[in-house]
């Protein structure tokens, strides 16, 4: 495997990209992501935090004490443990892959292109409640959480979309979760000032866990967005709709108690 | 003089009759209490050492032209391996040899459950180690498998006849009470997931064998291979200066150290095989998981007249099976006991001992009945406790037992209970539960040690014991200079090496000091005694005038004052040589430790997180050697407790019987956010009964009571019973909605 390290857009062809790699070095070594040149984007990925704009380099350490809104430090400050935020950046945790262990341990499921969802059949207690009826793995991003309830918008090496549409549910057409094409890389994110905003999350042990429900809130004027981590292939924006609409498997009917109760707090902690 | 006797020896709860040689004790025990050295906090000798990265552990070993070994692992829960093709390996780049089936003890045709060592390969790095393992072309006959331990028994698939025990009329005794309470409780699996992966490094020398290996047993591995190689255990030897952590989970020499020496013989070379973080949490072996029917039943003032316990051990393919009832049996007055267990033989990894096997499990499930039966009489828990203390080991006289000391001390630990319940708000509940802990760790014969004394004034304690990281080095350099009358940094111990020391313990069953350290005392008696004997010679007076203070060698009339090295000097290339060996255990006794704890939690009802917020420990084990060293032993069994209690899962798949969580992100130990204040109390009264020192083992006691005052504390808080090992959030809001009457979650 080669390592490449391009020093500007236009030397992009191909390859994995690796930022931190605290995502990309794992898939790696258990044979998920496969690659014959490792290409790092460091060098040409906005690294900082500059009249609302994030460079999609910098680490979840750094945003955890930047002037970002609440629920983006929060959900920093909560995510991994401080080695790895010192490592991890914010473009790469908006593509991260899903915690469910039969896909890292490359079960044929359907996200892998297969027929079946293992989980669904098999252990799925920390799974999805929402959007699960093709694939039940949960998506572990704190911070897109945030980031959807902010409503920020990304800016890529090709275009410019709302952090909404980087996302996809898969379907048996296409099992991708995320719109990202080949080559293209996240460069920044804008996020709109609020007025306010919280991240909760519940993990089992008090740090250094993906979220099992993570709950972020933005109010704007009369307007307030809901977004949740692990609970939907994707992150999950609660648009229009309620928890009550939550379908939870046989084993993850809790989680739809502490996503109720979480966002209860989350809304009363907005005002 | 050596002594040939008969008697019972005890590891980790398991008996058996031996034929052992010891040797007289004849020394007294120190008065109890803090001495000049032994009772009072020692950092261990190798702090800086292991801070430093200086400390050589089994994983820091590089030998010139050392290869790597991979282990090839079953995909499957239950196969044959029709026919092995090692010759695809052989033909990778960088390998040098392979073996398969029944090549080394260890690696064999029948896979049990998914991760059982089928072949291994030697190659010039890890990398290609792996390549070629993956490369080894295997026919599979897949065979049926069972992972549900209820069907196993059902089915009649067993590691040996169920074992029964019955004392009294438990029939009878249920009929007549006043109130029964009957539950279901279960434990899960639960890993050791020592820092070290259990791994080795083999290198033939001539038709010798060094075995550097992160072990709790060098003189085992030894033995063990030894006899697997079919070579004198004088040809063996086995080196393990520091550990990276073992719990119970390296006793025996494994797989991984047989494929290395097998395949250093077949290349001439040194072979490294050491198992990844995900080999080790598949195949490193585990705690069994438990399920416990109960019954308790009590007469209305609180004294418990039956306990009865149908368990099943769900042992996986491989193991031993552990005294689940243990705790049943020992540790209330109760006149009418019966207790029944199963042991499930099921396509699942091994089962290897855990800290306290048996006990833990059974404790929790003992400790919470014993709460509910409290609350059904409205009594409280620690009169409940105190009432039905036992007095004798199902007959057998204690050595000695202060567990109604440790209440006595826990009433002011119990008494917060009022202030913390009412600490109480909307989201968050606060209680306080506690639970008590019977356990052996007495240790016993043989165990050897020798103290080496030179004209530097310097002295080595030489014993080939093993520190698996408790702290026992420290103990024994603590105990040799109290008795040789020197401050610590006097002393050196020189251990973890067969060829370059006697005989002592494997570390487990809480046995490293109460075993070794008896040992350890006369070697330093036996030098002390020679110095004794030269200065007498020198200074012309009785040796029994003549002491070792300070470093001083003092007459008792305190006309003598010879500073201890300036005398030593005179030794020139002569040493001092002492040796001392492990007495017997008191005979007729039962030597068991006691403790109690009281824990407080928090427990969000909206949410079902638990915090365990305060823990104190009071515990009985004799004289203590080091206290910070024991406390360091408490804080660390407490925090791996909350971690089984409260986080830790492992989850199988149920279709194909494979480890789901193979990464600590999914396997989750506690943080050091998750861990409480710990209040550690010791109540320090050498046993008179054991050995020159009075010291029990401390090693295991603390994880023993934990999960159960954590499950007692959450009643407390909340009104909810918990049954099931981990009290995860789901665990905790069924059982909370269970308590409101609502019909849990499907």
């Amino acid at each position: 495997m080669e390592l490449l390290r391009p020093s500007s857009l236009d030397e992009l062809d191909g390859g994995v990209f690796v930022a931190g790699g605290t995502e990309v070095v794992p898939l790696l070594r258990d044979g998920i992501l496969q690659t014959t040149s490792l290409v790092d984007l460091r060098a040409i990925v906005p690294r900082g935090v500059r009249d609302g704009r994030i460079g999609a380099g910098t680490t979840l350490a750094e945003l955890e004490s930047a002037q970002v809104p609440d629920a983006l430090r929060e959900a920093c400050r909560l995510a991994a443990s401080p080695q790895l935020r010192r490592m991890g950046t914010v473009g790469g945790n908006l593509l991260q892959s899903t915690r469910c262990w039969y896909w890292r341990l490359r079960y044929p499921c359907r996200l892998h292109g297969g027929d079946r969802c293992h989980a669904a059949e098999g252990e799925h207690r920390e799974h999805a409640i929402f959007a699960n009826d093709f694939c039940v793995s949960a998506h572990p991003s704190d911070v897109a959480a945030a980031l959807l309830a902010l409503d920020a918008r990304l800016h890529t090496s090709r275009r410019n979309l709302p952090l909404a549409a980087l996302y996809r549910l898969p379907d048996e057409a296409d099992r991708r979760t995320t719109t990202l094409e080949p080559g293209e890389a996240i460069l920044e994110i804008e996020v709109p000032p609020a007025e306010a905003s919280v991240y909760l999350k519940a993990m089992d042990r008090r740090r250094w866990s993906f979220p099992q429900v993570g709950v972020a809130a933005a109010r704007t004027g009369a307007r307030t967005r809901i977004a949740f981590a692990g609970v939907a292939p994707i992150p999950w924006l609660l648009d229009g709709e309620t928890v009550d609409a939550a379908t939870p498997l046989p084993r993850t009917a809790w989680k739809v108690d502490v996503a109720r109760a979480l966002l209860r707090r989350a809304l009363a902690e907005l005002g | 003089m050596a002594r040939l006797i008969r008697t019972e020896k005890e590891v980790e709860g398991r008996f058996e009759e031996v034929w052992l040689v010891v040797e007289e004790d004849p020394l007294s025990q120190w008065p109890a209490g803090p001495r000049d050295v032994v009772g009072r906090a020692a950092t261990r000798k190798d702090a800086l050492e292991r801070v430093r990265g200086e400390a050589r552990f089994t994983a820091d070993i590089r030998l010139p032209g050392m290869l790597h070994a991979a282990v090839l692992r079953s995909p499957y829960a239950h196969a044959r391996a029709a026919r092995v093709d090692l010759a695809p390996a052989l033909a990778l780049p960088g390998v040098r040899a392979a073996i398969g089936p029944d090549d080394a003890p260890g690696l064999e045709t029948e896979a049990g459950y998914v991760g059982a060592p089928v072949a291994a390969v030697a190659a010039e790095t890890d990398a290609q180690a792996r390549a070629g393992a993956a490369a080894i072309a295997v026919e599979w006959e897949q065979l049926e498998i069972v992972v549900d331990p209820e069907e196993a028994v059902e089915r009649g698939l067993l590691h040996g006849e169920p074992e029964r025990y019955e004392r009294g009329d438990f029939d009878d005794a249920v009929a007549h009470a006043d109130v029964v309470v009957e539950g279901t409780y279960t434990t899960s699996v639960v890993l050791h997931n020592a820092l070290e992966t259990h791994q080795s490094v083999c290198e033939w020398v001539g038709d010798r064998l060094d075995v550097y290996t992160s072990t709790q047993y060098v003189w085992g591995v030894r033995e063990e291979v030894a006899k697997g190689l079919g070579i004198a255990p004088d040809k063996v030897r086995v080196v393990c200066e520091y550990m990276g952590g073992g719990f119970g989970a390296k006793n025996s020499a494994g797989e991984f150290t047989f494929a290395a020496a097998v395949l250093a013989r077949a290349t001439g070379r040194p072979v490294r095989c050491a198992l990844t973080r995900r080999e080790e949490n598949v195949a490193a072996g585990n705690r069994n998981g438990t399920i416990q029917k109960l019954t308790a039943a009590a007469r209305s003032d609180g004294t418990i007249v039956a306990l009865g316990g149908e368990f099943i051990n769900a042992l996986g393919w491989d193991g031993w099976s552990a005294s689940t009832e243990g705790p049943m049996k020992m540790l209330y007055a109760c006149d009418n006991v019966r207790t029944v267990r199963s042991t499930a033989k099921i396509n699942t990894p091994p089962m290897k001992a855990f800290r306290a096997p048996g006990f833990v499990e059974g404790t929790f499930g003992l400790e919470c009945i014993v709460d509910e039966l409290a609350k059904k009489l409205d009594l409280d828990p620690l009169e409940m406790r105190r009432k039905n203390d036992a007095t004798s080991n199902d007959g057998t006289p204690y050595s000695s037992k202060n567990l109604a000391e440790c209440y006595a001390r826990a009433e002011k630990h119990w008494e917060r209970r009022h202030e913390v319940r009412a600490r109480s708000d909307a989201r968050w509940k606060r209680g306080v539960g506690m639970a008590s802990q019977v356990w052996y760790g007495g240790g016993g014969p043989p165990s050897y040690a020798w103290t080496r004394v030179g004209s530097d004034g310097r002295i080595v304690v030489v014993t080939a014991m093993q520190d698996i990281g408790t702290g026992t080095r420290t103990a024994m350099a603590q105990i040799a200079a109290e008795e040789l009358g020197v401050p610590l940094d006097r002393v050196e111990v020189a251990l973890g090496d067969t060829a370059r020391g006697p005989y002592a313990t494997l570390s487990a069953g809480s046995s490293t000091t109460p075993s070794v350290g008896p040992a350890v005392r006369a070697a330093a008696a036996d030098a002390k005694r020679q110095i004794v004997e030269i200065a007498a010679q020198r200074y012309d007076l009785e040796e029994r005038v003549l002491d070792i203070r300070d470093a001083t060698i003092v007459s008792a009339d305190g006309n003598l004052s010879v500073d201890l090295t300036e005398f030593l000097s005179m030794l020139g290339n002569a040493q001092i040589l002492g040796k001392g060996a492990r007495g017997p255990n008191p005979t007729g006794m039962s030597v068991l430790t006691f403790g109690v704890q009281v824990v407080e939690v928090a427990v969000d009802v909206e949410t079902g997180e638990v915090r365990v917020e305060r823990v104190a420990a009071i515990h009985d084990v004799g004289r203590i050697i080091n206290p910070l060293g024991a406390e360091s032993q408490v804080e660390g069994g407490i925090i791996q407790g909350i971690g089984h209690t409260l986080s830790e899962q492992r989850l199988l798949d149920p279709e194909t019987g494979r480890v789901l969580t193979t990464t600590l992100d999914a396997y989750r130990v506690p943080t050091i956010a998750d861990v409480p204040e710990i209040v550690c109390e010791f109540v320090d009264e050498p046993d008179a009964h054991l050995t020159n020192l009075g010291s029990k083992g401390l090693g295991e006691p603390p994880i023993v009571p934990i999960a159960a005052a954590i499950g007692n504390a959450i009643r407390d808080a909340t009104g909810a019973d918990v049954h099931g090992l981990p009290i995860t959030r789901e665990e905790m809001l069924r059982a909370l909605k269970e308590r409101r009457g609502a019909p849990a979650a499907v």
